[in-house]
């Protein structure tokens, strides 16, 4: 079980940050227990669109968050290549106005380090035989396909195999405080019915959308907005590489092809509360209506599914959540004049998810005075289904 | 438009006696059985145990019984189950460990699958309308190699079939039709003849192919159209040809 005297770090959650965050810090040579209140990836890392960007989404309106996907997208590329779908995706310009953005696209694919390349309207009707005939203009990018709880189940399966301990179905209830510090939580183990504390020097919050619930137990505050999506999956795969609209992102201007799926999305609405989210009909209605406008052929797909999820994006004054950016931040409560112990990590994406656990346990590590350096970037993952063994 | 439904739901905690609780519940029309099972928990009891990931029949971890047949309640309609106001029955899957309520240990299918060594991504090998597609295409940023488009495999490791199968019901040591299924895909896959020999021996095994009562009901519950009892049927075809094959070169 890890080094017996290496301080022991807690983290709240088992979604891709979480599960990526177990695996960097005991990496580390850390101690570490992840609890989860359900199944791996049950909240919104589960229900995703399960697109592993190129960044090329972002690369017009927020360079950052762009910058931070391809050079994720790579990196998962190396560590966990068998358990992602590497097809490529097409921006392609349904009208003029779309056509007048292909010069700031591929200027912002440029300057985030995109590798793209504009192809024939031709060629990608050939490659993508269901495209909507009438488009003007095709880029390719290296966007790629993830399956999300195999995505969790790997780093944790990686983690596990350097001494962490994880514990689902345990909920926590409430944080135990030693003087004003944070030193452990209390938890209800869904299994036993049982309740018990767990001690901790550090506590991680990774529950994402959820991380205002953990913030008030700590009685600090989050700048999180959780923002819910709508994803309609059809009973057939009508592409091979994911189908983007060229444009800054809007409702509905995206097929992800998984498996033998594809998933139209996404939607965009503030919740105050991200469990069960319920879906209002009009918001399907929508979707399906510009999804066919990039593939007509989805009209007579039939609804296999559809989802909603709250993203957990970071709020930022005076700006409409579909246009905040993407990128991450961890919190540490503490320098914030908040209760020590605890430290949040916030918004990000499930492609970012390793990268997001580099900052936050570098953050981990400063506080306490580990000065052991990040390995996940070079480090392949274990096969998803050791996280049984 | 929204649905009421009631949820009959089986109930179990180790060391303590089964029982079922109803739940009634208040779903929009396009929900499936899982949005429906999430309301129950979300309304009703926070302790209720089920898993479920990706809600689109990728992940597998939501695989019950509804009515008595092995689903995926995340694709699986609640119109499709509005038989009068009678309650829809959700139980665990059979043939595993239940570790509480409708959540099933499956790690000995995932050791089982692993054991196979079968790789959950393939090339793809359709062409989406039935027109051959040239897809030597890809940019592989990564490398300057060029590689053909390839997608997951069909079976999501849900282990619906082995809580279908009959034989698997009788006796847990048989390797199941999921592990089974995936060996006759890598097989398939491979041109290593070492690592078609080391597949072949894995199936030709009393608790392998031989010990399967050709039931079909793997292939008939199966949500991703694996068909797992044809590939039983066709690793015993390999494998007698083996056989055949080494009797002749004696």
């Amino acid at each position: 079980m890890g080094n017996s005297s290496a301080p022991h770090v807690l983290v709240i959650g088992a979604g891709s940050t979480g599960s990526a965050t177990a695996h960097d810090l005991a990496l580390r040579g850390l101690r570490v227990t992840v609890v989860e209140r359900g199944e791996i990836a049950s909240g919104t890392t589960g229900r995703n669109h399960c697109l592993l960007h190129s960044g090329g989404r972002y690369c017009v309106n927020d360079k950052e968050g762009a910058t931070e996907c391809i050079e994720e997208n790579l990196i998962l590329r190396r560590i966990m290549p068998h358990a992602l779908e590497m097809n490529d995706g097409l921006f392609v310009a349904l009208d003029e106005e779309d056509y007048a953005f292909k010069e700031k696209f591929l200027a912002g694919c440029e300057e985030c380090h995109i590798p793209a390349r504009e192809i024939s309207v031709a060629d990608a009707l050939k490659l993508e035989p269901f495209l909507n005939p009438n488009i003007k203009a095709a880029v390719q990018v290296p966007d790629g396909v993830f399956e999300p709880w195999r995505f969790c189940t790997s780093f944790l399966a990686t983690a596990k195999r350097n001494g962490a301990t994880i514990h689902n179905f345990t909920e926590v209830t409430d944080l135990v405080f030693q003087g004003s510090a944070v030193a452990g939580v209390k938890v209800f183990k869904h299994r036993t019915g049982k309740t018990e504390t767990i001690g901790a020097d550090l506590i991680v919050n990774a529950t994402g959308a959820w991380a205002g619930t953990v913030a008030a137990m700590a009685k600090v505050d989050v700048p999180v907005v959780p923002t819910a999506g709508v994803m309609v999956t059809l009973g057939k795969r009508f592409n091979n590489m994911v189908i983007n609209r060229m444009h800054k992102p809007h409702d509905g201007d995206i097929v992800v092809p998984v498996r033998n799926t594809s998933i139209i999305g996404t939607t965009s609405w503030r919740v105050t509360k991200p469990d069960a989210i319920e879906i209002p009909q009009d918001q399907i209605d929508k979707m399906m209506q510009a999804g066919e406008l990039l593939m007509p052929v989805l009209k007579e797909g039939r609804q296999r599914g559809v989802m909603a999820v709250a993203r957990p994006l970071i709020a930022s004054a005076n700006v409409d959540a579909r246009d905040f950016s993407r990128t991450f931040e961890a919190f540490n409560h503490r320098k914030q004049g908040g209760a020590a112990g605890v430290i949040t990590i916030l918004g990000g994406k499930t492609t970012t998810a390793r990268g997001m656990a580099e900052k936050v346990s570098d953050e981990v590590c400063a506080e306490l005075g580990v000065t052991a350096v990040c390995k996940t970037r070079e480090t392949p993952l274990a096969s998803y289904r050791m996280f049984y063994n | 438009m929204a649905l009421n439904v009631t949820l009959k739901i089986f109930r179990y905690r180790p060391n303590q006696p089964a029982r079922c609780d109803t739940f009634d519940v208040t779903v929009p029309d396009a929900a499936n059985v899982l949005d429906a099972i999430e309301q129950a928990w979300d309304k009703h009891d926070r302790d209720l145990m089920f898993r479920h990931a990706c809600h689109h029949a990728s992940c597998g971890t939501c695989a019950v019984r509804i009515n008595g047949r092995e689903k995926l309640p995340c694709i699986a309609p609640v119109r499709d189950y509005l038989d009068g106001g009678k309650p829809i029955t959700i139980e665990p899957l059979r043939n595993f460990p239940i570790v509480g309520d409708l959540v099933v240990d499956v790690t000995g299918l995932f050791q089982r699958q692993e054991a196979t060594g079968f790789v959950i991504t393939r090339p793809t090998e359709d062409s989406l309308d039935g027109k051959r597609v040239d897809h030597t295409q890809c940019l592989a940023p990564a490398s300057a190699a060029i590689v053909p488009f390839n997608r997951f495999e069909n079976c999501v490791e849900c282990g619906i079939c082995l809580s279908a199968c009959p034989t698997m019901a009788a006796d847990d040591k048989f390797f199941g039709p999921a592990g089974l299924a995936a060996i006759q895909r890598e097989v398939d896959k491979t041109d290593d003849p070492n690592a078609r020999a080391r597949l072949l021996d894995l199936a030709d095994d009393e608790q392998g192919v031989w010990r399967c009562h050709s039931a079909w009901e793997c292939t008939e519950a199966c949500p991703q159209n694996v068909n797992p009892a044809e590939a039983i049927m066709d690793l015993r075809k390999q494998i007698t040809a083996r056989r055949f094959k080494k009797l002749f070169a004696r």
